[in-house]
């Protein structure tokens, strides 16, 4: 905040005084380009990521299998492994040479939006897949039974009973997958190739290349209050305010 | 035609069997109270009626018809559950209005069904009310409410009042028979309280371990339990062994006394129950002679026990007596029952 709205720098020894130069930074090009890019692949990844994560999250919380923990172990296990390993391992699959040629499979993906939403998707989903499930376990048994008995066929069930008491879970997990789908860094620029610049990496620039830390904090700033935003427009739609964890 | 016919279902769970060869049959309109101990299998019959749970084996006709194929949401059937299982995301009204609104009746009809339904269960002012602040009490007349409103030709209602405290279920106990009346369905009831099936029940169904031991009116099963353990269950009883003389002639404790039972065998074993309300206590001896162990004021009556040649008998009276006193113990020739289980 302070390096935002005031002359102070961790870089420069120069005199106190509150300024609003570094706004204007929200006016460049670069920045607007850099925003929308954002805007978009985090809009991509969170819509794919709920799609994929939803039906995920219910057949695991429905499922009696004994090897549930297993899955849900494979689900846990990349999360914990270096992250920056899984995106340059994308990135090597992504390359038209790559080990899938032993398949016989050539990709060429590097530099397009494709390789981002994809690397993304599979970064973040287990943030998506998480919340649900965790919302999806704990559904009482006997309110769906209860749905059941009162001529709710399976579709209607889900749309009336289910759907409705995971709000929480889902707002949980957009919350969970948007924010760090709109400033993530290290992912736009190994598997765009420098193709895309996101926020995330123009805060990156102005903090490691250019040392403008007054122009990132106004960046990060305004993600922070973006952020609260959507997270209080989303809890509109948590019907009761009750199921949201 | 019977409304309801079950015919041989039997139910596995794992290695245990929940249900073995049951088989019978509810009459239109009938209060029938499905009626045991924890694991004995009543539950399960239950959910099978209501389509939660299919049986390995055996049928199930509504109406004639095999309703085992037919999915839970397409039964005229619907189920009270035990811990209401209300839908904490709507309100009261629309938990009411549920079933309806998947029937996709029209929207004004719902509104005068479920105003009716409420006003039934005396919750008419509590239509806009969420779930979760209301009472137990308030709670399960709402999951009554949400049940009776489809007008189903069944009601299935699982231990409907084990949550509730005394007084309330005294009370819900006697508005549910007063609605089962006025509405003129058929109630299947489940409950392990023998008490709440003897006050509400046309039938009463005693099960143990999967297995009907029992049917019949409360005051039959009462008065004329067949078994030992139905005996036990419904209510406290004097079980004692004793022989068949001759018919109308039983005797126990070394004496024979003159009984309304007929149709043994001369000289067959048998148990006879006499009920704790039907034996009066004397000072002067008398055929059974014991010695006064315990008194216990329980309100309405004092319950005594008596040691009868080191055997304990339960009287239940509105005399006290003083513990130690010598005692004789009466009862007519009608409080005598007699069992084959011996």
């Amino acid at each position: 905040m302070l390096s935002a709205f005031s002359t102070y720098s961790i870089l420069r020894d120069v005199p106190f005084a509150f300024e609003g130069d570094a706004l204007s930074v929200l006016q460049t090009d670069v920045f607007i380009q850099a925003f929308l890019s954002s805007l978009k692949f985090a809009g991509y990844v969170t819509v794919i990521s709920l799609l994929i994560g939803y039906p995920v999250a219910y057949a695991l919380s429905q499922s009696r299998s004994p090897y549930k923990r297993l899955y849900i172990l494979a689900l846990i296990i990349p999360v914990w492994s270096n992250m920056l390993l899984r995106i340059i391992a994308f990135e090597k699959l992504f390359y038209p040479d790559s080990i899938l040629n032993m398949f016989g499979i050539s990709l060429d993906l590097i530099g397009t939006d494709w390789a981002i939403v994809i690397g993304m998707v599979s970064i973040y989903l287990p943030f998506m897949i998480f919340p649900i499930y965790a919302v999806l376990e704990k559904l009482d048994q006997r309110l769906l039974e209860a749905a059941y008995d009162l001529y709710a066929n399976p579709f209607k069930r889900f749309l009336h009973v289910i759907l409705p008491l995971s709000t929480g879970g889902i707002i949980s997990g957009i919350l969970m997958t948007a924010l760090p789908a709109m400033t993530t860094f290290a992912l736009p620029e190994r598997l765009s190739a420098g193709n895309t610049i996101l926020l995330g990496n123009l805060i990156e620039n102005y903090v490691m290349r250019t040392a403008q830390i007054d122009l990132a904090s106004v960046i990060a700033l305004g993600l922070l209050i973006l952020m609260v935003g959507i997270y209080r427009v989303l809890l509109r739609f948590d019907a009761e305010g009750e199921t949201l964890v | 035609m019977h409304l309801i016919e079950i015919d041989q279902i039997t139910k596995s769970f794992a290695d245990t069997r929940a249900l073995d060869d049951v088989s019978f049959y509810i009459d239109e309109n009938e209060f029938i109270t499905l009626l045991g101990p924890s694991g004995c299998g009543k539950t399960t019959l239950l959910r099978i009626l209501g389509g939660f749970e299919h049986p390995d084996s055996g049928n199930v006709r509504l109406a004639g018809v095999d309703v085992l194929k037919v999915p839970a949401y397409d039964r005229l059937v619907n189920t009270v559950f035990q811990h209401y299982a209300l839908f904490p995301h709507l309100n009261v009204y629309d938990n009411v209005a549920f079933g309806l609104k998947m029937k996709k009746l029209k929207d004004s009809d719902i509104r005068e069904k479920v105003m009716h339904a409420l006003k039934m269960v005396r919750l008419e002012n509590f239509a806009e009310r969420r779930i979760q602040p209301l009472s137990g009490g308030q709670k399960q007349r709402v999951a009554i409410a949400r049940a009776i409103v489809n007008e189903p030709k069944v009601l299935l209602l699982d231990e409907p009042l084990a949550a509730l405290d005394l007084k309330l279920r005294q009370d819900m106990q006697y508005e549910l028979k007063e609605l089962q009346r006025n509405l003129g369905i058929t109630f299947i009831y489940v409950t392990h309280d023998q008490e709440e099936a003897l006050t509400m029940s046309d039938t009463i169904v005693v099960m143990n371990d999967g297995k009907i031991l029992q049917i019949g009116t409360p005051v039959d099963i009462y008065n004329e339990p067949k078994t030992k353990f139905v005996a036990h269950f419904i209510g406290e009883s004097n079980i004692i062994p004793a022989v068949m003389n001759a018919d109308f002639d039983v005797s126990f404790e070394g004496q024979s006394f003159q009984c309304v039972d007929a149709g043994f065998a001369d000289n067959q074993p048998v148990s006879v129950v006499i009920r704790p309300e039907d034996i009066t206590l004397k000072k002067r001896p008398g055929k059974i002679n014991g010695i006064v162990d315990a008194i216990t004021f329980k309100g309405v009556h004092y319950e005594i026990i008596v040691y009868v040649n080191d055997k304990e008998y339960v009287i239940h009276s509105i005399h006290p007596q003083k513990v130690g006193a010598k005692v004789s113990l009466h009862f007519e020739p009608e409080a005598i029952h007699v069992m084959h289980d011996v």
